[in-house]
């Protein structure tokens, strides 16, 4: 005998009915790597920390963080970054800039190539890393002392993220048209519930009568 | 324009959506991964207000609204392939479904959105990009899976096999077919099966799968004309449960 | 949807004598200046391991919540709810994915949460060992366990801990979807048909008492509560986010000419506390101990989705791949 479930989808899968013998503990395997999603809320704005998803490469990281990341709002754009690759600074006080309190050391002459990084800064506490700006630089050391210097004057600054540009993987121009009918689903927002007539009529017609 | 025609081609392409929307759903909660789970469930969501706003036009023209027509008919007056209502089976056989499924049906949007019938082309414009989704998620499912684990691939390529006469059923032609080609409201079946196979087999190429050949195969046809597999109708019936109790009250 | 309660018991980790009293200083310094903790800071043990066993709890009330309602989704009446039933069940498993996150960051990975899930070791909220027998069962638990939800959520967004604040504060803005969707339909089936409405009072009438365990006994003050509270980890007491529910939502339900199946539920004008007969905390244990009607099939359920689901996992699983906790 199989489990007969109030949910047709639970009695389709035709599960045993009664006790169930003990699971196997989960293999470590089922770990996948995590990746890190920014969003961009409309043309032009800064990108913004969203939150992390599990995924297997950075291919599926993107199809994954689309729907949890953007479905509900406002969006224009989506980088995807491996968290691994985010390079991550002490947190500082709110109300201070952390990169006063920064040391660094004497650059030695580098005879790589500068690349682009991306940098991320967290104004407060609990709030989200906010894209600031992107620095050339030979190393995560180097793209912070640029940081510092290129947007690091307007505190205050809590935390910073640097990540290299060729570790980001960007929406692309043309994939724009995936996210133009969010607004439209208003199914899914508050504001197309609306049932004070309903409550307003039904309080006319069941009034208590009262005596005369 | 024949007006019996684009009535025939919104049934089906409104009940192909409504069937596998529905279908779909019923992975919320159940998927692989939790990530997996919340992008499959937008893409069911997708498709049902896909069909609700094909159902729309076919209001406009003077059919039934769209809760009566989709909650009320009975299977042998629903035009979907059959691709559509076999039941979900296991990961693989949605997975491949989908994939089937919406190679195809991002050829009709794109088609559909030059169509000479404007009610038709401005809606298919308007989601177009929501099915450039739904094609990018399938691709790269099957990319990935295709080429991972023996047991993964062996267990696509049976829903591959399987599920292979019900797609190519989708392109059973419809008895005003020369008429919409000839009225450019899109290019017909014929076109989205050539089409449709260039790209599926792109995406194959890519894996360890192997198409099935096509000359052997029998397609499932009979859908789009009311005739249905054993699956279909309880399906309605359970969509209809609570709509049924009365038809007439609001929900 | 989570309404708290039954989470603080006590644990090994209870005593924070042994901790150092410079950091300690400097932990709580940050808090009662209202700034919130970062997943690098320091903090004691006794912080970090009730934080991961809340917002674990959390998050498994989450993806075991998508299973009452989930139970409607695929007969949900009409493209309006029919659509809405299907966001909202997938809004329920996206909290949980944001929740296990906030909980990762404290270092418990997500499938250890899992495992501690489908194996019973970790308790989620015992409403939803109840089952939703009819489409009206449904509609009681979008809007009146949702209402309870937000209740407490949005407490604890005001918390000390970022990422769970983070999360909160998405989790609480796609709820205001919920808890309208919930209240329209509520609203549909009690100004509809005498048959929606024979429906809609039975369910509240089956839904009533254990909405009324949501938020947990009342709570007993230790010192244990006074530092989790110092702390920022617990906003409101159980009995104070009770109250405010019922302070909020009974006048709604009555204004539908809907009966709370509680005689003696009123409020008393002098000291504005809403009286009610008290739940049964004896059937509350012993359905959060696993004998309630549906604690086998929820987890059943969920362990099938696992079990189901591990070939996939098996084929993406990146050898190379090394798990690093998300960052906030």
């Amino acid at each position: 005998m199989s489990l007969k479930s109030l949910d047709p989808r639970v009695t389709r899968l035709n599960l045993p009915e009664g006790e169930v013998p003990a699971m196997e503990p989960k293999p470590e395997l089922d770990q996948f790597e995590t990746y890190e999603a920014f969003h961009q809320k409309k043309e032009g704005a800064a990108y913004t920390y969203v939150g992390p998803v599990h995924a297997p490469n950075e291919d599926v990281a993107f199809l994954f963080a689309k729907e949890q990341y953007s479905r509900r709002f406002a969006c224009t754009g989506l980088w995807i970054v491996r968290t691994e690759n985010v390079q991550v600074t002490p947190y500082g006080n709110d109300n201070e800039n952390l990169y006063d309190s920064l040391q660094f050391e004497v650059p030695t002459q580098s005879s790589d190539i500068p690349e682009p990084y991306e940098i991320f800064h967290l104004k407060k506490r609990g709030k989200a890393h906010t894209h600031a700006g992107r620095v050339m630089a030979t190393s995560y050391e180097e793209a912070l002392q640029e940081a510092k210097q290129a947007f690091g004057e307007k505190g205050p600054i809590v935390n910073v993220w640097v990540v290299r540009s060729k570790d980001v993987l960007q929406s692309a121009e043309e994939d724009k048209d995936m996210w133009t009918t969010i607004p439209e689903k208003k199914y899914r927002e508050a504001i197309a519930y609306k049932v004070m007539d309903k409550i307003t009529k039904y309080k006319e017609e069941n009034k208590p009568t009262t005596a005369q | 324009m024949n007006e019996q025609a684009i009535k025939d081609l919104l049934y089906k392409l409104a009940d192909d959506q409504l069937i596998l929307g529905h279908r779909n759903s019923e992975w919320t909660g159940f998927g692989p991964i939790l990530e997996e789970d919340i992008a499959f469930s937008s893409m069911a969501q997708d498709k049902i207000g896909h069909s609700l706003a094909f159902y729309t036009l076919l209001q406009e023209l003077g059919e039934a609204e769209p809760d009566t027509v989709a909650f009320t008919r009975n299977a042998n007056q629903f035009h979907n392939s059959q691709l559509v209502e076999l039941p979900n089976g296991e990961y693989d056989f949605s997975l491949i479904r989908h994939f089937l499924y919406d190679n195809a049906e991002i050829i009709r949007f794109e088609m559909l959105s030059q169509s000479s019938y404007e009610p038709i082309a401005k809606v298919a414009t308007k989601l177009k990009g929501e099915v450039k989704y739904h094609v990018l998620h399938a691709n790269t499912w099957i990319k990935n899976l295709g080429s991972s684990t023996e047991e993964a691939i062996l267990r696509l390529q049976s829903s591959l096999n399987e599920a292979m006469p019900y797609a190519l059923g989708m392109f059973e032609k419809s008895k005003f077919e020369q008429e919409l080609i000839d009225a450019g409201v899109y290019a017909g079946e014929e076109a989205v099966k050539a089409e449709w196979l260039k790209r599926i087999t792109a995406v194959i190429e890519k894996t360890d799968l192997k198409l099935p050949d096509l000359a052997t195969i029998e397609p499932k046809f009979g859908g789009r004309y009311g005739e249905h597999t054993e699956h279909l109708q309880p399906l309605l019936d359970e969509m209809a449960e609570v709509f049924k109790i009365d038809p007439t009250a609001e929900w | 949807m989570y309404g708290g309660g039954n989470v603080f018991e006590a644990t090994k980790f209870d005593d924070v004598q042994t901790e150092d009293p410079a950091k300690l200083e400097e932990f709580e310094a940050r808090i009662a200046r209202g700034e919130k903790i970062e997943p690098t800071d320091w903090m004691p043990e006794l912080y970090r391991k009730q934080l991961i066993r809340m917002i674990e709890q959390h998050a498994h009330s989450e993806i075991i919540g998508a299973l009452p309602e989930g139970t409607w989704i695929t007969r949900a009446p009409g493209f309006r709810r029919k659509m809405a039933q299907m966001a909202k069940v997938q809004d329920e498993v996206g909290h949980a994915q944001l929740l296990y996150s906030a909980a990762e960051t404290l270092g418990k990975s997500r499938e250890q949460m899992l495992t501690d899930l489908i194996s019973g070791k970790s308790k989620y909220s015992n409403v939803f060992n109840y089952p939703a027998f009819t489409w009206a069962d449904s509609n009681i638990i979008s809007w009146l366990i949702d209402a309870g939800a937000i209740v407490n959520q949005m407490a604890n967004a005001k918390g000390s801990y970022g990422p769970y604040s983070r999360a909160l504060e998405r989790i609480c803005a796609e709820e205001a979807f919920h808890l309208k969707y919930g209240h329209d339909a509520v609203v549909h089936m009690a100004t509809g048909t005498p048959k929606q409405r024979e429906m809609i009072q039975a369910a509240l009438n089956r839904w009533w008492p254990p909405i009324m365990t949501f938020f947990g006994p009342s709570d007993k003050m230790s010192t244990h509560t006074e530092t989790l509270m110092r702390w920022k980890v617990k906003m409101a007491s159980n009995d104070e986010c009770r109250q405010q529910f019922l302070d909020m939502y009974v006048p709604k339900i009555w204004e539908l000419g809907l009966t709370v199946p509680d005689p003696n539920l009123k409020k008393n004008m002098e000291t504005g506390q809403w009286e009610f007969t008290e739940p049964d905390w004896d059937e509350f244990k012993r359905v959060i101990n696993g004998d309630g009607p549906c604690n086998a099939e929820r987890l059943a359920v969920r362990r099938t989705a696992e079990e189901r689901g591990a070939w996939v996992r098996r084929a993406l699983l990146n050898p190379k791949a090394k798990y690093v906790k998300p960052l906030a």
